[in-house]
């Protein structure tokens, strides 16, 4: 027991400076994550040389992760508890959000039963009609298939 | 002038609104004098309009400040082009711009050789009712020939990042496109009021469709050209709800550009045709009404006025005017469209590109919509920033991508799997290929390998098609390599321009799926001779020079760059200060090396000796840049050729109609 008290002090030397004084910069992919959620009320895609609101947020998020030690996730919620949902650039995943996210797959998913339904009548009526009526639906059809064909055929000629 | 340009207005109106009219009494008492009077009207609109072009144009080249329009766009010290070019630049000029090209458009139409087409009356008709729309707003909410209360001295001049060659081209090809568009929608409802919904209408339309699409892709490459060298913060496209309103219906027309061609060779999916182009069209009225009505937050929306309630207004009532119409000729429609026969044929792989496509257009729709829908329905405001278009996008475009790679392997009719796979064997090798090879040289992010990888494959099955082509007529007609190339290009433009296009598509992937995963950015503070790296690239700051030129001062940083240790060259990223301009712009330095840009900006200094930039390695950006332009080329190959079947000609002998 003593053994690993002694050397969990002696970890805890040499990790604990090093986590304590962890800089962080804008150039650290920690604040680039962070900085990339944000939406900085609109002021995200601007200079930052020139915008005082983007400043400010980039100010904020390298003192929170250096001097107050936060975490990614700490630093969000805290954005997220300030201003909502409008603090992020994408909605969330939960509540209000799901809808934004789950609509375009609901969207394709109803597009494919729709086109699928569709493909298996037409095909069900096709068979049917040259079952029925020989193999020319009209002559029509038959002068547009021939066209294809021919057309098929001589494409590179 | 005020007196000419309000003049030609109201004149406007009103012979749009009696053409209209005259149109409509023509086709209920079939009298060919009415009908040939609302000609006339038309020929005195393009007339009426070209003149309040020149009109605006004159006044804006001439400084005449008394008008709003010339002293909110314009000032003493712009250079010429952009005085011209400030035409566009606001909401009065851009909708007269708008107006006049559908003029042109209709009086091309109605004085081609096509006049005598039946189809003509009530297509003019429709467009005539789009012109009269856009000279009531003109007249009463975006006047470009208002007067100020009191003359000012100077103009406010034009916003700066807006004197870019991009700027000049970018809304005259949107414009273009958007005005374009209403061309076939007109044809489309004239077919249903007419009762003919064969493929005339397509026919008659394939180059209107073809040539809107140019304008609209060209629009958006050219609006992501600008926004890249101007803007200064890295990127070509943001998702911005202005951007998304010009991107939805390219995207509703690409899918109508495929689909079509099913109806053409085997008379299916008429419905979703003309629900196709009803609906890219309508989109170009609501990317408008978004766009101006400020309902979004938008970093470059225009101005808000009561503009978008016009706009919304006329975009309820064609909604309602086209259900109807397409209501009231279901029947008919439904009755003549032929079935699809088999699940694996060139249709069936059409109907999925369709499905992707509007899939996408629907995605973009409703993430554009969504911060409204989420504060209606849930009370609740959110952002849907680029990270959500990014998320939802990535997968369907790459659908999109792996679709392309197979589609043109795909028999018409009913292909057989065996003889696909015979075909595909060889892309399908080169695109695991490339993903190996990608994986082994180091780049991680599977999403972007995949991307990569289709891409390849997308492009080596095109180019199959154009080597298998030529060695076919080589062995056939003994021709050399060009030659055989030429005349296989030259036998069927529509579909080889059609296969540039797609190659250009898979050049412009690589270029998108490359700078999005592995570019690299850098924010860095440094002393004059402090160098500072980012990736393989070393960039040495020489200090800052400032200059005043041509009403304007100059702040400018020297840099060199080095790449593994050899110089490649200076950049020379600025500031520039206007004195009729509030804000400094940023004038991005870009250096292109091994397909890799360098992109330099200017953020901010201290003194001449310590100064920050902003520095993004973006890989392959120039190829988004390439591949638009060989879609043009592939495009306008199309445009230029497509000769009709014997089939369709025998048919337009029948009502006397050709092709355009």
């Amino acid at each position: 027991m003593k053994r690993k008290i002694s050397i969990f002090v002696i970890a805890l030397f040499f990790i604990a400076p090093i986590t304590g004084f962890a800089q962080y910069d804008y150039n650290s992919p920690e604040f680039q994550r962070i900085v990339s959620k944000l939406h900085m009320q609109g002021h995200s895609d601007h200079d930052v040389a020139t915008c005082s609101v983007k400043q400010l947020y980039y100010e904020e998020v390298l003192s929170m992760l250096n001097k107050e030690g936060m975490s990614e996730e700490d630093i969000i919620q805290y954005y997220v508890d300030e201003y909502g949902q409008t603090a992020l650039k994408e909605p969330e995943f939960g509540k209000s959000g799901l809808f934004a996210w789950v609509m375009p797959v609901v969207g394709l998913a109803a597009g494919a039963v729709l086109i699928g339904l569709w493909m298996r009548k037409g095909k069900t009526k096709a068979k049917s009609v040259h079952e029925s009526e020989g193999k020319w639906q009209s002559e029509v059809n038959r002068e547009m298939t021939e066209k294809l064909f021919d057309e098929e055929r001589y494409k590179r000629f | 002038m005020y007196i000419i340009g309000c003049t030609v207005l109201y004149l406007g109106l009103f012979i749009s609104a009696y053409s209209l009219i005259a149109n409509l009494i023509g086709l209920k008492k079939k009298n060919r004098r009415w009908l040939e009077s609302a000609r006339g009207g038309i020929l005195s609109l393009l007339l009426i309009s070209v003149t309040a072009s020149f009109v605006l144009f004159y006044i804006l080249a001439t400084g005449q400040f008394q008008f709003n329009y010339v002293a909110s766009y314009t000032n003493e010290n712009l250079p010429l082009i952009y005085k011209l070019t400030a035409f566009w630049a606001g909401n009065e000029g851009s909708l007269l711009l708008w107006v006049v090209l559908l003029c042109i458009f209709t009086g091309k139409l109605v004085f081609s050789k096509h006049k005598r087409n039946p189809m003509m009356p009530y297509v003019s008709s429709i467009l005539l009712l789009n012109i009269l729309f856009f000279f009531v707003v003109l007249i009463f909410t975006s006047n470009p020939f208002e007067m100020t209360d009191t003359i000012p001295a100077d103009g406010s001049g034009l916003n700066p990042m807006l004197q870019h060659p991009g700027m000049i081209i970018h809304p005259i090809a949107i414009f273009l496109g958007y005005a374009g568009l209403a061309v076939p929608f007109s044809f489309a409802l004239a077919a249903l009021l007419m009762k003919r919904v064969d493929s005339e209408w397509i026919k008659l339309t394939r180059r209107w469709t073809l040539a809107a699409w140019l304008f609209l892709t060209a629009g958006n490459i050219i609006g992501s050209w600008w926004a890249y060298l101007e803007l200064g913060w890295g990127g070509y496209w943001a998702w911005d709800p202005v951007e998304n309103a010009s991107f939805l219906p390219w995207l509703t027309v690409t899918a109508f550009l495929h689909s079509v061609m099913i109806q053409e060779r085997k008379g299916m999916l008429k419905l979703w045709n003309i629900s196709l182009i009803i609906i890219s069209y309508l989109l170009t009225l609501f990317g408008t009404f978004l766009v101006r009505s400020g309902i979004l937050t938008s970093v470059h929306a225009f101005s808000n006025s009561n503009i978008g309630s016009y706009f919304l207004a006329f975009l309820l009532f064609m909604i309602a005017l086209s259900i109807f119409i397409v209501i009231a000729r279901y029947d008919l429609i439904k009755k003549e469209t032929s079935p699809i026969e088999s699940y694996f044929s060139k249709e069936s792989s059409f109907l999925l590109n369709n499905l992707i496509l509007v899939a996408g257009a629907f995605a973009v729709f409703w993430g554009t919509m969504y911060p409204l829908f989420s504060e209606l329905l849930f009370k609740t405001r959110v952002n849907v920033g680029p990270p959500y278009f990014t998320k939802v996008m990535t997968p369907i475009m790459l659908c999109l991508i792996v679709l392309m790679a197979v589609c043109p392997l795909i028999a018409w009719q009913k292909a057989k799997v065996e003889r696909f796979f015979k075909n595909f064997i060889w892309p399908l090798s080169a695109g695991v290929l490339a993903g190996v090879i990608l994986y082994f040289s180091g780049l991680r992010g599977i999403f972007a390998i995949v991307g990569l990888s289709c891409t390849v494959s997308m492009f080596c099955a095109h180019i199959k098609e154009f080597v298998d082509g030529i060695r076919a007529r080589r062995k056939v007609k003994n021709e050399n390599v060009f030659l055989a190339g030429w005349k296989l290009i030259r036998k069927n433009q529509r579909r080889y321009g059609g296969y540039v296009v797609h190659i250009g598509v898979a050049i412009l992937a690589v270029g998108l799926v490359s700078s999005h995963a592995y570019s690299q950015e850098i924010l860095k503070t440094v002393q004059s001779g402090e160098s500072f790296s980012i990736g393989k690239y070393e960039l040495t700051f020489n200090g800052l020079i400032e200059q005043t030129a041509n009403h304007r001062g100059v702040v400018a940083a020297e840099m060199e760059v080095e790449y593994k240790g050899e110089n490649i060259g200076s950049v020379r990223p600025e500031k520039i200060f206007y004195d009729t301009w509030p804000e400094p712009t940023s004038e991005v330095a870009i250096k292109q090396h091994r397909f890799t840009d360098i992109y330099v900006v200017l953020s901010s200094w201290e003194n001449k000796n310590k100064a920050t930039f902003q520095v993004k390695l973006n890989p392959f950006v120039s190829w988004i840049w390439t591949g638009g332009i060989i879609m043009a080329i592939g495009t306008l190959f199309a445009l230029i050729g497509g000769k009709t079947g014997h089939f369709h000609n025998t048919r337009m002998s029948v009502t006397g109609d050709g092709e355009f």
